[in-house]
């Protein structure tokens, strides 16, 4: 299946086209970029990433690890200290509090990982050291006869130059 | 542009390779600072390297032979350690403000500076963590003070401050380590596609394959903001943790409500200062005037005054509540704070912390780069002060006058002192030519946005 | 010394069991092999108490030698004795350290050609000295100290059995002076016995009786019992100190007369002079004075005693108004030329007030024979010394060339003496230059007695086998004397001195006696003795001193030190004085006028100078001392010794501060007794500065009420706020009137405890208003607990020890800033206002160092105490920071490795570990001695009954200021004493940390006032 790069070098037009082409029906698409836009984000996927799923289950785990820890521990062998009530809750608050943000912390990297599909070992055929410069990559993979049509388009949205690529 | 191809006859005949253009300007400026290293960086690396030897070498006696060598005289049994403990958790702070709390403002001028600033909180924690450990008296049992199952059933104790300085330290290095990487990535990924050899492998492992695709970006962008959002909270909590060490105390001098907010300013007030007294010889040895401009070093002269204030309303709150306590330990304590034994330190703290960063209040000074790299350095130097003005100055004048005493440090504590400094110097240097010192990709998103103010909306 | 290892070890261990054993009943047995055949009486892990005696000075008081698997490892006080009455100073506590001391000869030894000390072997030395005395026959003489009757007996059979010249007897404090006093006004040659508990005034006279002499622990008891506030509340006895500084005796006292040195005789007349004009004494007490104190009208003394008269005439008519009062006579640092008049003028005093008889008994004199010390005989040996008449001296239990001054020539007599044989079992200045030493064995491995007065016979007895190849002095004697030949033999008896000790005894039950460490009988009647004719013809003037200079140099007398004795025992020199707080030190003190004239602070160097030499020490200004005067203290400045020199420094030759006698001229008093005070001397600043080794940093309590004292009208009124009365109102005020209200004890509160269903939660009171700061406690906790003595230089960095220290608070303090000096100027004349506050961990029921212990290496028993588990202690040294009472201590160092040289490890406390590096210590309430208590307790399946286990200070303490016990107990003596509604407080209980001891406010009683 033939793999056409369209190259540009404004997020702008690039978002303008991706709308264009999925217009037209063409699914498989993909867009590397250089920094991250805001304009591009909702480009191909309009639906929030689910990276905060894993944020907020990670916090979740940490508070009630923290608390659990802390009384069950104080339990597990009580001693006086300074005439304090074997579990002292607000001391413990702090415990939970940390072990949220760690474990919070941790499981979003996962989310990242998760969702970024990382890591990876083979780069895609259609990726270039050029979008890791300043230039924006939009792949799309159609059928042989709309190559000419998704070409047009294309230049037509300021691509400065289109490359087809091993698919 | 090019005029349409004739409709092909085969498309395959058609693939060719991408032409690869020149690379783009910001990824040869700032991938050119991990270039070959000049005669001046193997020195000072070899200078720092050895201090950190020798200190090691004290460190190992030390143990050997036991605390004795250090100046602990009783009652003052916390001395420089837990001194240039809490001055290199400050010190930690400011990455993680630039990066997060910055990054929740969207003041878009951090992005010159977050990279080092995270890389410098995350050294700044490696070198703060050793110091709890250094001051022990049996630093090979460090480890009872982690909650791990043991035969002897036996658990820490949560109530102790300490136990929460183990968790807030952890987690805070951790997180930061986290928010470094995840920030290194795309950047790494720049490197990959540029490097070669022994360089190539490494960025390869570290980018994880990284390709910038926008799920990708977009993954990325909302786990930089929750991350922001969770090291928000925790840069305070560190910090506010740290001084509940001396707050949840009775000790007269530390036992104060202010101190959590007084520290948290204050970690940003030296934090801040140690980024610029680091970046300002940075940027003019590797020519970043492009990317890390006056206007940056303004900023942060501003944050520095502001910060500054606070910490000098903190001193002034002190001795007021001191005095209107009518607390009587209370009131000497402070009184002989600043004309006792240990006035010079105060008098060098308050003057360093809340006087000379006055200057900043003229545009002159603030944009005057050497104005603003030596007030850094002062501040630098008047927090450490700050620190051992309040642990040592408290502990030498409590309850009972009987046993008030006096500390100076050995010249073991000092060896180690020296090399703190040579240890995150070590980490710094390493990290210049290992990655990209600014955020190559937060710098192109504003030089392609600019550009595309530029012309106009050509489209 | 070298570190002694496993094998010796066990051989120490069995042998010294083997003589346990064999203790009460025979010869020790040799055993080397341990517990092969299980030793009777000793059973792992049970203590064994030997009764016996101790011999630090001429009180004898009487001991329990606490043992383990036969090792010595604790002094006691021997309860039934009637003399301590089972408490135990200082001193006596330290004695332990003289039988395991790394100074100890191994075994005899001669001085070869090369002047080397070589090791021989017994029979060969003996033989030696044998030829020795054959030869020098006259020539022979022998310098000790005052020994036991049966062995004093001996000796003086031996000298005239091999026809020596005789012997001497050293003792460098013997109270001479009085004894000839009472001769010359009773008629009889003996030392008064002063018994003070049933006295309302004491006029003491710079006796330092609470410090040296003639009995600390008895006459602290007796005080604490005659000002026993709660026995006797309007009429507790009141103490004035008439004295030339504040010492530790006048720091106790109600009353401080600042009077000239010397100048204590005349005053003692002018009061009684005042004392007669109010109507004080029987007719003929009057009629037989009136002549004599003619003379001594108030307002003709006050200029040569430095008192003015009105104080003269106050205490006088107090005198008077008393019904028992008593006046000691002059101390040693205070003994003139004219010490015998003085002496003679405060026993007229007595006299006059009817004393005599009932607070003062004048005992028969000794049996003819029996040698007493004299200092003039001293003399006179030196002399014949210089004139080559001595040709070999054997020199025992006397240390001459440290305690004699150099002015006296000794040294260089010394010289002259052909061959001189030390009998010492430890290296001291003058067995250092001795041709032949042979060892004696130490107290607590020799056989004795002692008869430290009438009615009461004491017996030492061994509690171990000799450490070291030593041999008992008599019986070396006796060996000496039968291997010069048949016909001296003839004249000696058989057996060894034991057997000769057991014939002494003969008229008692042995083994009654020797369980009960003596035989007892009460008080003898002591009838009040009329005047002798020449009673009232005194020489009675101002001291003669010698020199120009400008200051008094005081000799001042140390109740750790002694005459010098004590200076080779680590804790004597690890617990600091308990005025200056000087720790292993000389010092010079001088008053703050003088101190501005020189222009010195503390720690500059003076120069002090006498016709009889020069010395350099350190200035320690104070007020509590007289412009005209320089007190340096007795002890210090040894030679030899690994703790009394300064080897800690690695120059073993050099002294350790210094020698003060040495700048004193050999003078003598009317009766030939030793005359300490007779110099003047010039005092110069070096301009050379040596850091003073002061333990406390501050005696300015700032206020913050750590000690505090009440007025007797407060008391009287039953109300801390009442206006005291005779003029200290303010004084008063002061104590509580600083913005907090005095708070009444919170008594133990059942509904509060975290173990309700224990049966004890462990607490103590503290009574300051009996507390001396004599340090017993001090030394008894170092003893009991291991505590690790850490030597001068560690001193000056702030690291001592010690789980216990007294802490001296100059009245309530003022808020002045940091003072260099560590006492201010508030010691003065008058009213004396010094309160000394034991202080020791106060097992908080809220302990501030508890929730701060990351690992809970400390933590609250269900017993109430604060405990502290050295194994989990990782060393943050939190706990430390967080304690407002700064009871502490971090061991910066392997103590354990270094801090008991040689034999010194076997007198660990078998059932305290020893801390190691890095860990926190403090005081543990003596738990190893409740859980003995609770085992023993459990076996026989009860609680622990109320004062059945009490804690090593408790137990030392004199005056019984301490009281150990169980709170939950409300019978139990701890929560009576606790109870007190006006003097009970806690320390610093603003903290809320509500600590487990409770201190008793010290009283204060002010100066006596002219009645309206």
């Amino acid at each position: 299946m033939p793999t056409l790069v369209g190259i540009f070098d404004q997020p702008g037009p690039v978002a303008e086209t991706v709308r264009r082409l999925r217009g037209r029906g063409f699914r498989e698409l993909q867009l590397y970029s250089p920094a991250p836009f805001p304009e591009l984000d909702d480009a191909l996927d309009e639906r929030p990433s689910r990276v905060r799923w894993w944020t907020l289950i990670g916090g979740l785990t940490g508070v009630t690890a923290g608390y659990a820890m802390t009384i069950w521990m104080s339990y597990d062998w009580p001693l006086v200290v300074g005439g304090k009530p074997y579990a002292s809750i607000p001391p413990y608050t702090i415990i939970a509090f940390e072990l949220t943000i760690l474990l919070g912390g941790l499981a979003t990297l996962l989310g990242l990982l998760a969702v970024g599909k990382l890591p990876r070992v083979k780069a895609d055929p259609a990726y270039s050291p050029r979008f890791s410069a300043e230039e924006f990559g939009l792949v799309v993979r159609c059928g042989e006869r709309d190559v000419a049509e998704v070409d047009a388009l294309l230049r037509a949205h300021a691509a400065k130059e289109v490359n087809l690529v091993e698919g | 542009m090019t005029p349409p191809p004739p409709p092909p006859a085969s498309v395959a005949a058609m693939i060719r390779p991408m032409p690869a253009p020149a690379d783009s300007r910001a990824n040869r400026d700032i991938l050119a600072v991990m270039g070959r290293p000049t005669i001046g960086y193997v020195a000072l690396l070899a200078l720092v390297v050895s201090t950190v030897g020798w200190a090691l070498g004290t460190f190992v006696y030390q143990t050997y032979v036991g605390l004795g060598v250090a100046g602990y005289s009783h009652p003052i049994f916390w001395g420089v350690y837990i001194v240039t403990f809490v001055f290199w958790v400050g010190i930690a702070h400011a990455g993680t403000l630039i990066s997060a709390i910055l990054y929740l403002f969207r003041a878009k001028w951090r992005n010159a500076i977050n990279r080092s600033a995270e890389a410098m909180t995350v050294f700044a924690v490696a070198t703060a963590g050793l110091f709890p450990l250094i001051h022990l008296g049996r630093v090979f049992k460090f480890y009872w003070l982690l909650p791990y199952p043991n035969q002897r059933a036996l658990w820490v104790n949560f109530k102790s401050p300490l136990l929460w300085d183990v968790f807030a330290i952890s987690t805070y290095a951790t997180i930061s380590i986290v928010f470094f990487y995840v920030g290194l990535v795309p950047d790494l990924a720049i490197a990959r596609d540029r490097a070669t050899g022994w360089r190539k492998v490494l960025y390869s492992i570290l980018a994880l394959g990284w390709q910038g695709t926008t799920k990708q970006w977009k993954a990325h962008n909302r786990t930089v903001l929750h991350l922001s959002g969770l090291a928000t909270p925790l840069v305070l909590s560190v910090h506010s943790v740290v001084s509940w060490d001396f707050a949840s105390s009775i000790v007269p001098g530390w036992h104060a409500t202010i101190f959590a907010p007084y520290f948290v300013a204050g970690a940003i007030f030296s934090g801040f200062a140690m980024v610029l007294t680091v970046m300002i010889p940075v940027r003019r040895i590797y020519g970043l005037e492009r990317y890390i401009t006056d206007y940056h070093f303004e900023n942060m002269s501003r944050f520095i005054l502001l910060t500054s204030l606070i910490v000098g309303y903190a001193y002034a709150t002190e001795y007021f509540v001191a005095w209107y306590s009518g607390v009587e330990p209370e009131r000497t304590a402070f009184w002989l704070r600043a004309f006792g034994s240990y006035w010079i330190s105060t008098w060098i703290m308050i003057s360093c912390n809340a006087f000379f960063p006055q200057v900043f209040w003229f545009k002159r000074a603030r944009t005057h780069i050497p104005t603003v790299f030596v007030v850094s350095v002062l501040v630098n130097i008047g927090m450490w002060f700050e620190r051992y003005v309040i642990i040592v100055g408290s502990l030498s004048r409590e309850y009972n006058p009987a046993v008030w005493g006096q500390y100076t440090p050995s010249w073991v504590e000092l060896s180690i002192l020296a090399g703190s400094f040579a240890w995150f110097s070590m980490f710094f240097l390493i990290f210049l030519k290992l990655f990209p010192v600014i955020a190559i990709n937060e710098v192109k998103e504003l030089e392609i946005h600019e550009r595309a103010h530029a012309n106009g909306g050509a489209h | 010394m070298p570190e002694i290892d496993r094998r010796e070890f066990l051989k120490l261990v069995g042998a010294s069991a083997g003589a346990a054993a064999a203790a009460g009943c025979s010869e020790p047995v040799e055993k080397l092999i341990p517990y092969v055949i299980q030793p009777e009486e000793i059973t792992p892990g049970i203590p064994v108490y030997y009764a016996s005696t101790c011999q630090e000075c001429p009180a004898g008081c009487g001991l329990l030698v606490k043992t383990r698997e036969g090792r010595p490892i604790k002094l006691e006080g021997n309860p039934s004795h009637p003399i301590n009455r089972g408490s135990l100073c200082a001193r006596g506590q330290a004695a332990i350290g003289r039988t395991y001391h790394p100074d100890r000869y191994p075994g005899p030894q001669r001085r070869n050609q090369a002047g080397q000390l070589e090791p021989v072997s017994w029979d060969e030395a003996i033989r030696l000295l044998a030829r020795k005395v054959q030869e020098a026959g006259p020539g022979t003489w022998l310098l000790s100290g005052e020994p036991g009757p049966t062995a004093g007996r001996w000796i003086d059979r031996w000298l005239t059995a091999v026809g020596a010249g005789g012997r001497v007897v050293h003792e460098p404090f013997a109270p001479e002076a009085v004894r000839e006093a009472t001769s010359a006004v009773f008629g009889v040659a003996s030392e008064p016995l002063f018994d003070l508990s049933d006295t309302d005034l004491v006029l003491d006279f710079a006796s330092d009786f609470l410090e040296i002499g003639p009995s600390p622990v008895e006459h602290g008891r007796q005080l604490a019992a005659a000002r026993d506030v709660a026995a006797a509340r309007g009429r507790t006895a009141r103490l004035v100190s008439v004295g030339p500084r504040l010492s530790m005796t006048a720091s106790n006292a109600d009353e401080w007369v600042s009077a000239r040195p010397g100048s204590e005789g005349l005053l003692a007349l002018a009061v009684a002079r005042a004392a007669l004009d109010a109507g004080a004494g029987s007719p003929e007490a009057r009629q037989a004075l009136a002549g004599l104190l003619e003379h001594f009208a108030p307002e003709r003394v006050a200029g040569q005693t430095g008192v003015d008269a009105a104080t003269i005439v106050r205490l006088g008519r107090a005198a008077a108004r008393a019904r028992h009062a008593v006046a000691l006579p002059p101390g040693v640092s205070v003994t003139a030329r004219r010490a015998k008049a003085s002496a003679a003028a405060v026993l007229l005093l007595n006299h006059l007030l009817g004393a005599v008889g009932r607070s003062v008994r004048i005992p028969p004199a000794p049996a003819e024979g029996r040698r007493r010390p004299s200092y003039r005989e001293t003399l006179a040996l030196v002399d014949a010394m210089k004139s080559s008449k001595v040709k070999l001296l054997l020199v025992a239990d006397a240390n001459p060339l440290y305690s004699l001054p150099v002015a006296s020539g000794f040294a260089a007599a010394l010289e002259k003496v052909p061959f001189v044989v030390s009998f010492a079992s430890a290296a001291d200045e003058t067995s250092a230059r001795a041709h032949l030493i042979l060892p004696d064995h130490t107290p607590l491995e020799s056989w004795g007695d002692a008869a430290p007065r009438l009615g009461v016979r004491s017996l030492l007895q061994p509690t171990v086998r000799p450490l070291h190849d030593t041999r008992a002095f008599v019986d070396t004697l006796l060996d000496v004397g039968r291997a010069m030949g048949s016909e001296v033999a003839a004249k000696l008896p058989p057996g060894s001195f034991r057997n000769l000790l057991e014939e002494a005894w003969a008229d008692t039950d042995w083994r009654t006696a020797l369980a009960g460490g003596g035989v007892f009988e009460g008080a003898s009647p002591a009838p009040s003795l009329p005047l002798t004719p020449g009673a009232t013809r005194l020489e009675v003037a101002e001291p003669l001193l010698e020199g120009d200079g400008e200051w008094v140099l005081l000799p001042v007398t140390s109740g750790l030190l002694y005459d010098g004795r004590g200076a080779n025992l680590p804790w004597l020199q690890e617990v600091p004085d308990p005025v200056t707080k000087v720790a292993w030190q000389s010092w010079a003190e001088i008053s703050h006028a003088t101190a501005g004239r020189l222009g010195v602070e503390l720690g500059d160097v003076l120069a002090v100078e006498t016709p009889a030499g020069r010395l350099e020490v350190p200035a320690f200004p104070r007020g509590g001392i007289r412009d005209d005067v320089i007190g340096v203290p007795i002890g210090q400045g040894h030679t030899v010794g690994r703790y009394a020199s300064d080897a800690e420094h690695g120059r073993p030759d050099a002294p350790r501060g210094v020698n003060v006698i040495q700048v004193l001229p050999a003078a003598t008093d009317e009766a030939g007794g030793r005359a300490w005070l007779a110099a003047r001397a010039r005092v110069q600043k070096t301009g050379r500065f040596q850091r003073v080794a002061v333990v406390q940093t501050s005696q300015n309590q700032r206020k913050r009420r750590l000690g505090e004292a009440v007025s007797l009208a407060a008391l009287a009124a039953g109300d801390a706020h009442a206006p005291a009365a005779n003029g200290h109102g303010e004084a008063a005020a002061e104590t509580h009137g600083d913005g907090h209200e005095h708070e009444l004890l919170k008594p133990y509160d059942a509904a509060k405890d975290s173990a309700p269903d224990s049966p004890y939660r462990w607490g103590m009171a503290i009574d300051l208003d009996r507390c001396t700061s004599c340090n017993a406690c001090v030394v008894a906790c170092y003893v009991e607990n291991n505590v690790p003595v850490v030597g001068e230089t560690r001193t000056l960095q702030a690291r001592q020890m010690s789980w216990l220290r007294l802490e001296r608070w100059v009245g309530d303090g003022d808020l002045e800033g940091g003072r260099k000096l560590p006492i201010g100027a508030k010691e003065a004349p008058g009213a004396v206002d010094v309160r000394h506050t034991p202080q020791l961990c106060q097992h908080c029921g809220a302990a501030p160092c508890e929730p701060v212990c990351p690992v809970l290496a400390t933590y609250h028993t269900p017993e109430g105490l604060n405990g502290m588990i050295y194994n989990r202690c990782v060393g943050t040294r939190y706990c430390s920071n967080n304690c407002p009472y700064k009871v502490r201590r971090f061991s910066y160092f392997d103590y354990s490795r270094e801090n008991w040289p040689g034999l010194l490890s076997l007198m660990l406390n078998p059932d305290v570990t020893v801390r190691g590096q890095g860990v926190m210590e403090k005081c543990t309430f003596c738990v190893q001695r409740i859980a003995a208590a609770r085992h023993t307790a459990t076996l026989e399946g009860r609680t622990i009954r109320d004062g059945e286990v009490t804690t090593a200070c408790a137990q030392a303490c004199p005056t019984q200021a301490i009281t150990f016990g169980n709170l939950k107990d409300e019978k139990s003596r701890v929560v009576q004493a606790s109870h007190d509604p006006v003097r009970s407080y806690h320390a610093l209980h603003e903290l809320n940390t509500r600590p487990a001891i409770t201190y008793l406010a010290k009283v204060k009683r002010g100066v006596f006032e002219e009645e309206a």
